[in-house]
């Protein structure tokens, strides 16, 4: 069985945020919303001064406490190691949140629906079709596009870097190319002192 | 590192400590209802109080219900809440919640009409209801600690004094309210438990900043955002000095007077709620990686 993953490649990211958008776009998530982020670091002072880029998105980590403390089963593992979130079975109670060390969780508020992506109020026909998918007041995170990986296609996020810095694959594939990068390339995961095992790793 | 070189990066798109801003107010008022009722119910069925009794079924029959409601992203799912006591605390404890207030209301009822149905006050149907709902309290008294310190998100709830400190809260909080509902005659010894629990809480509060300072980097982040920050003087003024300090000096002094008691009632109780508020606006997230060479966990 598949035991999907991600490598981010700290060396190779710019921070040009087209994983943003195209994860808004892919997923239409709204005002406010986002399943990725790229954080960004400064240190050091001038003429030392560095700024790094690191992105960031939920791990579907392998001992999930997401999944762990949600109430009504609303989280759940697929087979793949795909973490999900029931859209109609969750209560927006917000545990999986505040249990998550990454916060990589969103309450899908009914405020977020009503600015429009332009912010005036106005939906367009696009919006409008894509929030169907959506309950407000549930809470939401990166399934990292598994309507895509269900078609044998890569995260809209993995398509649109456009400098290769987010590597998606089968990491029980040791042949994969993720695979082959964590053990190339020394990749750590986020947080790991917190026991989540997480499958997305950093290299750089 | 001091809590002013710490990067607090809110919902920017700055690496940094972030704030927990998912459980808010409502959700503190939800706890407070919870533990403040049951503790009342809880010390009223030991000391045979009626009145206490359904003070503190009333409380944690409308209050927590409400709070909870209102902090629900989808209200009208909520039931679904309990079908997952098998690895929720949020399950447990709400099916905790809803035995309590069943069995409770059941044996107050049979206390107060009983008689005229043949159930005498000492019968063993109103045994097992005692027994049950006091049992059913404890649980509602703890599991909000628990649901708090189950993971390891959040270093400051990350804690086994999580739940304890939910428990002598719970415990001292019902013991106030019963000073203040029993007459003095009725009241004899709970005055010594009281300043017990209250040196306990002093102690748990001591163990919370000792552990949080010498644990995890969000935990002593927290810890310093309680001792360094604005937060300091709520700490200070009310969770320390008004809501222990205050009511230990009153119970000491003038142990059986009534209106002293309903101050000291009140101070323990602004305590708690600003403890309960602060123990929310404290939790901070961690940062997830940090690329700068000079960073140091602590
Ligand atoms: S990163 Fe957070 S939301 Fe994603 S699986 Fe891990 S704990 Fe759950
Ligand atoms: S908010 Fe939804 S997914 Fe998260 S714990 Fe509650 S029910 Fe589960």
């Amino acid at each position: 069985m598949a035991r999907m993953g991600m490598v981010f490649d700290l060396k190779a990211c710019i921070g040009c945020n087209a994983c943003v958008i195209a994860c808004k776009q892919e997923n239409s998530l709204p005002d406010g919303v986002f399943f990725t982020k790229t954080l960004s670091e400064e240190y050091g002072v001038f003429p030392m001064a560095n700024r790094v880029f690191i992105p960031t998105i939920c791990n579907h980590c392998e001992d999930a406490p997401c999944e762990k403390v949600c109430p009504t089963g609303a989280t759940y593992t697929r087979d793949d190691g795909i973490v999900m979130v029931d859209d109609d079975k969750c209560i927006g109670c917000s545990s999986c949140s505040v249990a998550c060390p990454y916060d990589q969780r969103t309450q899908m508020d009914a405020d977020n629906f009503l600015k429009g992506l332009f912010g005036k109020g106005d939906i367009t026909p696009f919006e409008e079709d894509g929030y169907g998918r959506y309950t407000p007041g549930t809470v939401t995170k990166c399934d990292f596009c598994s309507q895509r990986v269900d078609v044998g296609l890569d995260p809209a996020c993995v398509v649109t870097c456009p400098t290769n810095a987010r590597i998606f694959g089968d990491l029980d594939d040791e042949q994969s190319a993720p695979s082959k990068m964590i053990r190339e390339r020394h990749g750590r995961p986020p947080l790991p002192e917190k026991n989540t095992k997480p499958k997305v790793f950093y290299v750089n | 590192m001091a809590i002013e070189d710490k990067v607090f990066s809110g919902d920017t798109l700055r690496s940094g400590y972030r704030f927990q801003r998912h459980w808010d107010n409502s959700m503190a008022y939800a706890f407070i209802f919870a533990e403040l009722g049951a503790g009342i119910y809880f010390i009223s069925l030991l000391m045979n109080s009626l009145t206490g009794m359904i003070v503190g079924l009333v409380l944690v029959s409308t209050g927590k219900p409400y709070f909870h409601l209102a902090h629900m992203g989808v209200p009208s799912r909520s039931w679904r809440a309990m079908l997952r006591p098998d690895r929720s605390w949020i399950s447990r404890g709400l099916l905790g919640l809803g035995a309590m207030i069943g069995t409770g209301f059941l044996y107050v009822i049979g206390l107060a009409f009983g008689e005229q149905f043949g159930i005498a006050a000492d019968s063993g149907l109103l045994g097992l209801l005692k027994v049950a709902s006091a049992t059913f309290a404890l649980v509602v008294m703890c599991y909000q600690g628990f649901a708090m310190s189950h993971s390891t998100a959040i270093g400051i709830w990350n804690s086994a004094i999580i739940p304890m400190a939910s428990l002598l809260y719970s415990l001292s909080l019902g013991v106030a309210g019963a000073l203040v509902l029993l007459p003095a005659a009725q009241t004899g010894g709970l005055a010594d438990t009281q300043l017990l629990l209250l040196l306990g809480l002093a102690v748990m509060h001591v163990m919370l900043l000792h552990g949080g300072w010498h644990g995890s980097p969000g935990a002593r982040t927290s810890v310093e955002l309680l001792l360094q920050t604005s937060y300091s003087k709520w700490f200070w003024g009310m969770v320390i000095a008004t809501g222990i300090i205050v009511p230990a000096l009153i119970t000491w002094a003038a142990p059986g007077n009534a209106l002293l008691a309903i101050i000291s009632g009140l101070a323990m109780l602004s305590g708690f709620c600003t403890w309960r508020i602060l123990i929310f606006k404290i939790g901070v997230y961690e940062p997830i990686l940090s690329m700068n060479p000079f960073h140091s966990a602590h």
